[in-house]
């Protein structure tokens, strides 16, 4: 179990000190396995395109500004065709980008915040609150997040309206953040919960006691610290899940039509009849993107995981 | 096997279709199309109201008298009646499009449990070897890709493209068929989406059975048996397979819930008429009821696949019985 690299993992100081040798020490580690370096390179190129899609493609078209004729097989003005309004579809792609992504993010942030919570709080706690915390992990482990889902998002879709807006992001993509959020993060507990049980038993953790820290402080200050390793990654193989989530949810039908993600472009490529069709050039970029972003966050996160996981079983 | 192990895993289950009860039974009341809002109405006499209030039970409080009136019916397979299928009850339309989804995921099971095993067993036995980085990386490709997404390029080229098999449904419309030439026609329709949900499946299996025989390699035992001079591929079969095996068992049933969920999507690309097209009219027509139905019926499946899993495991391995 070699987890150099880290500071503080083994000495048991409660601070996460990582000096820039060591994290360059890291980075060479990742970057030196050839599937993350794969994986990090295609991860790049998606953020690049995600962060500002109007530099490269302009901005978004809608069936107002579309600039080709219904179904046009890829040309050198529409390098990948366009849909069944006259849309480019590289535009389209590189836009879903932005979508997609954000929603992967969001709803990886509220899985990862909540997961590490329950993780900690039951297993530095223990007793009754991990019993029953546990309990419904266990629900949440055996209900796949895309069956909750299915009958979650539209009940409260048409709760709150899809017209409304939090913040400036339509209901509709907030629901399934929120929906994804809510449902996935029980492994993430299961995980971190598991880290926790053997480090409240070290050294450090005694000593702080002695001392007269307070549960909340050495939480906060002792345990958090020492399972970073295992948020950062968690956070990238939840992202990877994200983004499989929200589009399969799309692309059912539960996305939403004015924010083009790549499932809600193969949504409507469905129900234009593409595959029938035989017009693969409307399938094959969001479909070849979702594939790349998702193949390429799970290469990163399981080599994050053999680095930082003192329990993975992939080494 | 003993009792109280399998007492434990009977009463998780239980109480987990108890949450599965309830959380249908409060999404219900809480969502517009809800009996409670079809009543507010000015054009509606208090009386009417109060009538009609009766009549569903809604002047009993929530709890206990509704919540155990709904449970009752939930366990007696009333379910309430189809929106969108013109007041059909949703009990015959969600079991009507069990068939279908049955007969795609269970066949799509078998094949993938078969080669996913088999290639997982190889990738890890000869790690880094030419049949490990093809079939890893297949694999992992496969892994990410949604079951419609594999779907939808099969459409193109073997059904638009090349004409070999139909592009969606389970029969063709032509009636008068005999047996053997209705088969025939099922099975031409059956190849493109099995072919679907199995290499999204094979995906999965072999990069758990990877893992697993990668641990089993390691093993005391195994060392024993190459030690004794037995052959390599002996050992694969005889010793290293069986034992990786034992986790797989647990972890076929939990991908159960994700099978399913998956494989519906694969149905849609192809207008398979299972569960996931009738899922996805229930979405589009906001035909809650039905939804509900399909709802509690994959939750339950997937407990109870969760909970034979556990036992057979409990069987296999006499250290998890404890």
């Amino acid at each position: 179990m070699s987890v150099t690299g880290i500071a503080g993992t083994e000495l048991g100081v409660g601070r996460f000190r990582r000096t820039g040798q060591q994290a360059r020490d890291f980075a060479g580690r990742i970057l030196g396995r050839s599937d993350g370096l794969v994986g990090v390179v295609i991860l790049g190129v998606f953020t690049l395109l995600a962060l500002a899609p109007d530099l490269f493609v302009g901005p978004l078209q809608t069936i107002v500004t579309a600039t080709g004729k219904p179904l046009e097989p890829p040309s050198v003005v529409h390098v990948l065709g366009t849909d069944e309004t006259g849309r480019d579809m590289l535009n389209l792609t590189v836009h879903g980008a932005r979508i997609s992504m954000t929603i992967g993010l969001m709803a990886t942030l509220i899985t990862i915040f909540i997961g590490a919570l329950i993780g900690v709080l039951s297993g530095y706690i223990g007793g009754r609150l991990d019993n029953v915390l546990m309990r419904i992990s266990d629900f949440f482990l055996v209900l796949p997040t895309i069956v909750l889902a299915l009958i979650l998002a539209p009940i409260i879709l048409d709760i709150i309206g899809p017209e409304a807006e939090f913040l400036g992001i339509r209901a509709t993509l907030l629901v399934i953040v929120v929906v994804i959020g809510l449902t996935s993060w029980a492994t993430t507990a299961r995980v971190i919960r598991s880290q926790v049980l053997s480090l409240k038993e070290r050294m450090f953790v005694d000593r702080a006691r002695v001392i007269g820290s307070s549960s909340f402080r050495i939480m906060r200050r002792h345990i958090l610290p020492n399972v970073v390793n295992l948020i950062v990654a968690q956070s990238v193989l939840t992202f990877a899940t994200a983004v499989f989530t929200e589009t399969t949810l799309a692309f059912i039908g539960l996305g939403d039509p004015t924010a083009p993600s790549w499932g809600e472009l193969l949504n409507s490529a469905q129900s234009s009849g593409a595959p029938g069709l035989g017009a693969w050039w409307y399938i094959a970029p969001p479909a070849v993107s979702v594939v790349l972003v998702v193949l390429s966050f799970t290469l990163v996160g399981n080599a994050l995981d053999d680095l930082l996981n003192p329990k993975s079983a992939r080494r | 096997m003993s009792g109280r192990y399998l007492g434990r895993k009977l009463f998780q289950a239980v109480v987990t279709v108890a949450a599965i009860i309830l959380l249908n039974f409060v999404l219900f009341r809480l969502m517009p199309g809800s009996p409670e809002r079809a009543l507010k109405n000015p054009h509606l006499t208090p009386e009417i109201i109060a009538g009609n209030r009766a009549r569903w039970g809604l002047d009993k409080p929530l709890f206990p008298d509704q919540l155990v009136n709904y449970v009752e019916e939930t366990l007696t397979g009333d379910l309430g009646y189809s929106i969108k299928y013109r007041g059909q009850p949703v009990t015959e339309v969600v079991l009507e499009a069990m068939g279908p989804t049955l007969l795609l995921i269970g066949l799509g099971e078998i094949i993938a449990i078969v080669f996913g095993l088999w290639l997982g067993a190889r990738s890890g036995w000869k790690r880094g070897g030419t049949i490990d980085r093809i079939g890893n990386g297949l694999s992992l490709i496969f892994y990410s890709m949604p079951y419609f997404v594999i779907g939808m390029p099969l459409i193109i080229i073997f059904a638009a493209g090349l004409h070999w098999f139909p592009t969606s449904g389970m029969t063709s419309p032509s009636g008068n068929k005999d047996l053997f030439a209705s088969l025939f026609d099922l099975g031409r329709h059956l190849v493109l989406p099995l072919t679907a949900v199995s290499l999204g499946l094979i995906g999965a299996y072999s990069i758990l059975m990877r893992a697993s025989i990668i641990e089993t390699r390691a093993e005391d035992y195994v060392t024993t048996a190459r030690a004794k001079g037995l052959a390599d591929g002996r050992i694969l079969r005889a010793h290293a397979f069986p034992n990786a095996l034992l986790p797989m068992v647990t972890l076929i049933a939990i991908n159960l819930g994700y099978v399913v969920a998956g494989a519906i999507t694969a149905e849609i690309v192809f207008t398979w008429p299972g569960l996931g097209t009738l899922t996805v009219q229930a979405l589009a027509a906001r035909d809650y009821p039905l939804l509900q139905a399909i709802f509690l019926i994959v939750a339950v499946s997937v407990v109870l696949a969760n909970l034979a899993a556990d036992i057979i495991y409990g069987y296999l391995d006499p250290r998890v019985r404890a």
